[in-house]
């Protein structure tokens, strides 16, 4: 193939949603060279790893086609991060090229630290503040060091492995670059929108990538505090014709929570694996590990016993997990072994939906006026958070594993509109004029989309006793929300 | 874990502003700090682009201003960006003298020198860059805010941070390297 670098080999990779992928086809020579590299980076055991992890943890569960893995949506963000870098280089005399390769190696790269079933697993880590089980802090951890950065470090030069490590840990955009790694309209999420939608196979939630790629230019913004401005950076920015996609876009974002990662049998089945983990903790932190029905070189085993440790992480994956099952569903622990079974059965928690009786007895007024619907959603949310404090409360002395009712809590806004908190380049703008606003602020909708919310009790025992006790503290808190003591 | 009735904390906090309090940025490190000083325990706070956040706060004001214990008015920056003024409508004495000295003391600091400073102590004492790392808190935070340590902003916000240090607090904040 002319312009192909020597000895080297085109690949191609077949994707559900973006056809094909072709690595080493990009008509500068140092692209290529990246690409190829990349390739190799994909060999990798790290990286490999990720086939054995889906894409969204359980909701295969309900959604038997959603087995898609990490692997394939990784392919797929480093696809999209190279059709935005094509929209900075249209826009930008002078791209800094350096930064284009490390957003593209971090748009591949970004997961390559996530546990086993995705982010079921973050949330045990969160619990026990273990670093290991939180997939940017492992990914930073794989790229700078082991096969990775070796394979980085070989033809990228010193240095590239760190620098795309910071871009994958940073939460926020440093630069015009990174926002196409992380920011409300990154690489990331255009891939996951699009593969989600189409293996669970939800009909909402169609998002035109490509007009909107199509659509993009790069434009300088203001930033600064309430005490005035400190600078200018440049961003990605739609051109007007893009400001329906867009809140088609943003909508779609919301209809995925509601629809998919929210539903209540996912959930439940992620409440479920969370604590089966804390027990599996427990018994290992007790040293009664032969409770666990696991021997003690098994590999969650090896983890329990350290959490720190990368390679004991990088052990982790889903099929671990399955594979671990029929010793776990003859565990001598009563607890560890049920929960083990419910997974395996699909016998998932039955749950109380606290959110949804809080709202019933807080219900709108037929014309409700915005300040009045401001102040009801809050005292919702509130009485919500209250029962939350009120069940943890009650089981605070028993081991999360053993407790016969979990919480699960989860806010998502489907934008977060631009304020002096916030950096630029994490919002979407659009050009308007020479102008350029944010999108809560061109589009109506936008500003008035509210958050999704769900606060849920799943139930873990089959006794009537669990249930009373919920209800008894919905309704204890509603009516101290209504006599107006929260 | 959800903490109760978070919207009565951070309505203390405007309380002890004396009343008013400009941004959401300077409410957050101002909260930070507080809690870093031993005033409470109150939030969780985790490290976001603007250095020290915490969600629960952030709830917790929602909640205030859509009671109406916290007036929010809106206004536009002349550089464009939107920012809030928090204010109470029937302002209080504080309950604590120390604590209230404390916040409107720090709610004078610039608010990106204010942000530098909280920063820079949550890198220290939660990322244990410069206590149990190697490195130097402050270097880190102009690394990671290029643009806004600029200028002097840095060297004037370690400067105001250990003006903070002076006063008594339940607990003293740490000691910062020097920039």
């Amino acid at each position: 193939m002319p312009g192909l670098l020597t000895g080297a080999k085109l690949r191609r990779i077949r994707c559900p949603v973006h056809n094909l992928i072709d690595f080493g086809s990009t008509p500068d020579r140092a692209g290529r060279q990246l690409e190829l590299e990349l390739w190799r980076v994909i060999e990798t055991r790290p990286f490999q790893r990720l086939r054995r992890i889906k894409q969204l943890g359980f909701s295969e569960l309900v959604f038997p086609g959603a087995t898609h893995t990490r692997f394939a949506h990784s392919i797929g963000v480093f696809h999209v991060a190279r059709q935005l870098v094509g929209a900075i280089r249209r826009s930008v005399a002078d791209t800094d090229e350096r930064q284009v390769h490390v957003a593209i190696a971090a748009s591949l790269l970004h997961d390559v630290g996530h546990g086993l079933f995705s982010h079921a697993f973050e949330r045990f880590g969160e619990q026990f503040n273990l670093n290991m089980a939180q997939h940017e802090h492992v990914s930073s951890e794989l790229i700078r060091g082991g096969e990775i950065a070796d394979v980085l470090k070989e033809k990228m030069g010193r240095g590239f492995a760190d620098e795309v490590a910071d871009m994958v840990k940073a939460k926020q955009p440093a630069n015009l670059y990174a926002s196409v790694v992380s920011s409300q309209f990154d690489a990331d999420r255009l891939d996951y929108m699009q593969r989600d939608r189409l293996m669970t196979g939800v009909r909402s939630s169609d998002v035109d990538a490509m007009w909107l790629i199509s659509n993009l230019e790069v434009r300088s913004v203001n930033t600064g505090s309430e005490d005035g401005q400190t600078g200018s950076v440049e961003t990605l920015v739609l051109g007007h014709k893009a400001r329906q996609t867009a809140e088609s876009y943003i909508v779609a974002v919301l209809h995925l929570y509601q629809n998919v990662y929210g539903h209540r049998a996912t959930r439940g089945a992620e409440t479920t694996f969370f604590a089966l983990m804390c027990q599996l903790r427990r018994l290992c932190q007790e040293e009664r590990i032969g409770a666990s029905g696991l021997p003690p070189n098994h590999p969650l085993v090896r983890f329990m016993a350290d959490s720190e440790s990368l390679e004991n992480a990088l052990a982790l994956d889903d099929t671990v997990f399955w594979g671990a099952l029929p010793f776990l569903v003859a565990a001598e622990d009563g607890t560890l072994r049920s929960l083990a079974v419910r997974l395996r059965d699909r016998r998932l928690p039955t749950y109380v939906d606290i959110r949804a009786l809080v709202e019933a007895a807080f219900p709108p007024a037929a014309r409700e006026d915005m300040s009045v619907r401001k102040a009801r959603l809050a005292r919702i949310k509130l009485t919500c958070g209250n029962v939350l404090s009120a069940l943890d409360e009650r089981q605070a002395s028993t081991p999360m594993g053993e407790r016969a009712v979990i919480t699960d809590e989860y806010e998502r806004s489907p934008y977060r509109r631009f304020d002096t908190g916030r950096t630029p380049m994490n919002q979407m703008h659009i050009r308007v004029g020479d102008g350029v606003l944010d999108m809560a602020t061109v589009s109506s909708v936008v500003a008035g989309a509210e958050p999704f919310n769900l606060c849920r009790a799943y139930i873990f025992r089959d006794d009537t006793e669990s249930r009373t006790m919920v209800m008894n503290i919905i309704r204890t808190e509603i009516g101290r929300a209504g006599h107006g003591e929260a | 874990m959800a903490k109760r009735d978070p919207h009565l904390v951070a309505t203390r906090i405007v309380e002890d502003a004396g009343g008013e309090l400009v941004g959401r940025t300077r409410l957050q490190k101002i909260a930070y700090l507080l809690q870093l000083a031993g005033f409470g325990d109150e939030f969780q706070f985790e490290y976001k682009h603007y250095g020290p956040f915490s969600e629960d706060l952030a709830r917790g004001m929602e909640i205030a201003t859509a009671f109406g214990q916290v007036q929010e008015d809106e206004q536009q920056a002349g550089w464009g960006g939107w920012y809030s003024i928090y204010r109470l409508p029937n302002a209080r004495p504080p309950s604590d003298p120390s604590r209230a000295e404390f916040v409107r003391t720090a709610k004078e600091i610039g608010a990106v020198e204010l942000e530098l400073a909280a920063t820079a102590a949550f890198i220290f004492a939660v990322e244990g860059i410069g206590r149990t790392k190697e490195g130097n808190p402050w270097a880190e935070t102009r690394a990671r805010k290029r643009e806004k340590a600029r200028d002097g902003r840095l060297e004037r916000a370690a400067a105001q941070y250990a003006q903070l240090r002076q006063f008594p607090t339940p607990t003293q904040l740490p000691v910062l390297p020097t920039p």
